[in-house]
């Protein structure tokens, strides 16, 4: 059990360097010179050079690439060409955002989808399973900034009863900070939720068929007794897989969410720093959003090796 | 029969979908303590009586009649979902067959055993109910029992995880005790200890037993009266010395004739039971055979007889079957080695021996037989000897061709002349290409019409109709399946067909023409055969020669009915006596 989760972990530690080398290597053979866009376009030559020089432009690439991302390593990403402040903060304050704001809607979206989806299972022969499964179905079609705009018009707009965007911090008022994060919340994992059900539907009906429920079933436990004991947490396996895979599509979901409420998180700050061609930041936030989605599966992996017993060891 | 009250009384039994029925009013009954056995072909109905006793069968089947379990004073098929959950488990218990998949994979086998004693409240709190768990385990004779009940389903043997199913079923001591198939998946001699235990179990407790098989051998072992299901109804009833030696129905005797392998027509040919298929007429042989004319070409040799040897306890290697002049297959002191995955983080993956210093010779126009359990390395040496694994030391020379290390290029010719047929037919065969493209695909650089004619006049050599050319797989039974896997093997006219397994998936009937079809098709085509199996008699009918692997090493080897009746290898002689011959059993069950 310990070699499976450091093997993990080292699998993990991996793909994090290589994402950072993908990244630096992106961001550097894009066309237009950091020194330049610092200056402006009225800047001369000679200022461009000697700026390049400043900046450490002139450096070969593996030297930049080791001298980034050493400090990164370290919590400093650089200062940014535009604002000639210290990326770091900005990118940790916006982080913590997101943060919030994805696990609020994975929660909210299992919250929604392991009850939705065991409930159109075993109802599926029902009329009630068929149209909720419908429901369900008509779900996964609605993209996320649509759902987020329609909750405003009715929530914010209509009802006023929830604010339509912006942001408070918990530790100022938490009140309110709930008050800020439900709409974009449900926005963001009401569509992952609606897919997410549709897994546990078919996940759940798969165990239903197997034979050690029919066992169960013989040593006398109820069917729903069977399902709850035997059939929940094999089920769990393949819908974790797809948690995994959404949680990639999530984070992309959040950058328009975030602008669909004006949420200063990670999104948003991507999107303006793009605006700005501030590359510094660009090519930090863009790490930090890889090395999330990473950490996120690497947990997934985790959670995989506690409930599946078979796969804590090949010994 | 006594006049006290049956365990189980089932009367008319009926059982259907709206469209149609699949259980026409069956009744027995079975007293108290009393081993009953059922058997039947795959969709008698056999499965179904068991689901209807216990209250399982799927939602959309409906059952009508009446089913009684004595002491209960509802009709099992009316009474509450509630009720049925306090008998399920209790009073009644069943073991299915599948052991790879009844157990919960995410469960340790312990608190499986445990939970039934929970759930009927036998035992009081889980600590005194994982307590009796270990005892259970001890008593259907797992090693260490206590360690066994900490682990999971996948960290045990087939054998010991129906013995794990066994415990469970035995815990609160019911008086009937349903096995569907409980040994089917078991390698020979596991099946007969844990067909032991299951006789013993029932007999210590008194527990009424009804045990659902398709081979009669399993019956004639534990039971005393067996019925015979046919299509949905009970042909015949008696006690299972009667049954066996003066079989009174039609169905039954032509059952118990396809079962006995050992008896023959005066043709040679096993007897089969008039079955439905497409085409039961065989076309003459007047198909073309260009093999023919080459065999009458090549030199006549001496008729090779095998010599019988066996491998000494720590003794030289040997060369078993050692062919004088051309064998059509030679392999000497071949090895495989795989290393498993996983280990620790830095220590090196174990290694595990698939097969030893295996060396042996198959003579032309041979029937060699391979026999041996889950395992002992037969698939192996199977996937080696048609070139689809890579030995790790030693050679192997198929028709005078090397295949160790040879490339995919070099064996073009090879894979024309070395065909296979697999066990299963369901899963060997595309679903989503028409039998004509299955068949028609090894042939190459042939025109489409005279592919067509070629499958054509090879489906006829198997026994099939032209128009079954193009139906998907699906459309067929098993029988009909494994003689289209047989077609496409024959269609490039190989010299050498690898059989894996090729009729263990088959009801008895069926498997009885499968082989019958084989043994001529051999001689029709002057075939070189090596047919894998783990069953004794069907090796026995049908191959000449027999080696018996164990191990990864072969440890016997010599023709076919000296190695049955004088087995000299210790293994050999356990194999052979886990396997009784119906007469055998006759004799036994008789006395």
């Amino acid at each position: 059990m310990v070699f499976v989760v450091l093997r993990r972990l080292g699998v993990f530690a991996t793909t994090v360097v290589v994402a950072s080398v993908v990244t630096f290597l992106m961001l550097s053979i894009l066309p237009g010179n950091a020194a330049r866009i610092a200056l402006g376009v009225q800047a001369t030559e000679a200022d461009v050079a000697a700026q390049a020089t400043a900046m450490g432009l002139d450096r070969p690439a593996i030297v930049r690439y080791l001298d980034w991302f050493g400090h990164v390593l370290i919590g400093d990403f650089g200062t940014s060409t535009v604002s000639r402040q210290p990326i770091g903060p900005e990118i940790t304050d916006a982080l913590g955002i997101t943060v919030i704001l994805v696990l609020t809607s994975v929660v909210l979206a299992l919250l929604f989808a392991i009850p939705f989806g065991i409930l159109t299972a075993v109802r599926q022969r029902k009329p009630d399973g068929v149209i909720l499964s419908g429901i369900s179905q008509i779900g996964v079609a609605v993209p996320g900034f649509l759902a987020g705009m329609l909750l405003v018009t009715v929530f914010a707009v209509t009802l006023r009863w929830l604010p339509a965007g912006g942001w408070i911090d918990p530790a100022e008022d938490f009140t309110g900070f709930l008050e800020h994060l439900i709409l974009p919340a449900i926005a963001l994992g009401s569509v992952q939720g609606a897919v997410l059900s549709r897994y546990v539907r078919s996940s759940v009906l798969e165990v239903m068929r197997e034979d050690f429920i029919r066992t169960a079933r013989a040593k006398g436990l109820g069917a729903g007794r069977a399902l709850f004991w035997h059939g929940l947490r094999n089920a769990a396996v393949p819908v974790m897989t797809v948690l995994g895979l959404q949680i990639a599509t999530l984070l992309v979901g959040a950058v328009v969410i975030e602008r669909v409420f004006s949420i200063p998180g990670l999104g948003s700050l991507l999107l303006d720093k793009v605006a700005l061609r501030d590359l510094p930041a660009v090519q930090g936030i863009v790490l930090v959003l890889v090395v999330f989605v990473l950490l996120l599966n690497f947990l997934v992996d985790l959670a995989f090796t506690l409930i599946d017993p078979r796969l804590r060891s090949a010994a | 029969m006594s006049e006290s009250t049956p365990t189980l009384s089932v009367k008319d039994l009926r059982v259907g979908s709206p469209f149609n029925d699949l259980l026409h009013g069956i009744s027995f009954d079975i007293a108290a303590g009393e081993r009953v056995g059922l058997i039947g072909e795959s969709g008698s109905g056999k499965s179904l009586t068991a689901t209807s006793v216990m209250g399982l069968l799927p939602e959309t089947l409906a059952a009508t009649g009446t089913i009684r379990l004595n002491g209960v004073d509802a009709d099992l098929l009316t009474a509450g979902e509630r009720r049925l959950n306090s008998l399920r488990g209790n009073a009644m218990a069943m073991v299915f067959q599948e052991p790879m998949t009844a157990l919960n994979p995410l469960m340790r086998v312990g608190a499986q055993v445990a939970e039934i004693m929970t759930v009927h409240r036998t035992e009081r709190g889980r600590r005194p109910a994982r307590e009796r768990a270990v005892e259970l385990l001890a008593q259907v004779k797992l090693p260490n029992p206590a360690e066994a009940a900490l682990a999971f389903p996948h960290q045990l043997s087939g054998g010991q995880r129906q013995r794990v199913m066994l415990a469970m079923a035995m815990a609160n001591d019911p008086q009937l005790l349903l096995c569907d198939e409980p040994t089917t998946a078991l390698d020979v001699t596991v099946q007969a200890e844990v067909l032991k235990l299951i006789g013993n179990l029932v007999t210590e407790r008194g527990t009424a037993l009804l045990l659902i098989t398709h081979d009669i051998a399993v019956v004639a072992e534990v039971c005393q009266r067996v019925l015979v299901m046919h299509q949905g109804n009970i042909v015949e009833d008696g006690p299972v010395g009667r049954v066996l030696t003066a079989p009174q129905h039609p169905y039954t005797q032509k059952l118990i004739a396809a079962s006995d392998l050992s008896s023959v027509d005066d043709r040679g040919r096993l007897h089969t039971m008039s079955m439905p298929v497409i085409s039961t007429q065989r076309v003459a042989p007047s198909s073309p055979r260009p093999l023919q004319a080459d065999a009458a070409a090549a030199p006549i040799l001496p008729p090779h007889r095998a010599a019988h040897q066996r491998l000494e306890q720590g003794g030289p290697p040997v060369i078993f079957n050692e062919v004088a002049g051309k064998p059509a297959i030679s392999v000497r002191s071949l090895s495989r080695q795989y290393r498993r995955r996983g280990g620790g983080l830095f220590a090196p993956a174990p290694i595990v021996h698939g097969l030893r210093e295996v060396s042996f010779d198959v003579a032309e126009g041979e029937r060699f037989g391979i026999v041996g359990e889950s395992g002992s390395g037969k698939s192996t040496l199977m996937r080696i000897l048609c070139a689809l694994d890579q030995p790790s030391g030693g050679t192997v020379d198929v028709l005078g061709q090397s295949i160790g290390g040879a490339s995919e290029r070099q064996l073009r010719d090879f894979r024309s002349q070395v065909q296979i047929v697999f066990q299963d037919p369901m899963g060997s065969l595309d679903p989503r290409m028409r039998v004509r493209d299955i068949v028609a695909e090894p042939l190459r650089h042939i025109g489409r019409a005279e592919a067509l004619a070629r499958v054509e006049a090879q489906l006829a050599a198997v026994g099939l109709d032209a128009d079954v050319m193009h139906r998907h797989p699906h459309q067929f039974s098993g029988g009909q399946r494994q003689r289209i896997s047989i077609a496409r093997a024959l269609i490039t006219r190989p010299r050498v067909l690898v059989a894996d397994e090729a009729v263990s998936a088959l009801d008895v009937s069926v498997r009885a023409q499968v082989l019958n079809l084989l043994a001529d098709l051999v001689d029709e085509y002057q075939l070189t055969l090596v047919f894998v199996s783990h069953d004794l008699g069907v090796i026995r009918h049908l191959c000449d020669t027999v080696a018996v692997i164990s191990d990864g090493r072969i440890v016997e080897c010599g023709p076919t009915a000296s190695v049955y009746d004088r087995p000299l290898h210790p293994y050999t002689r356990q194999l052979v006596s886990a396997t009784p011959s119906l007469d055998e059993l006759a004799r036994r069950v008789v006395n």
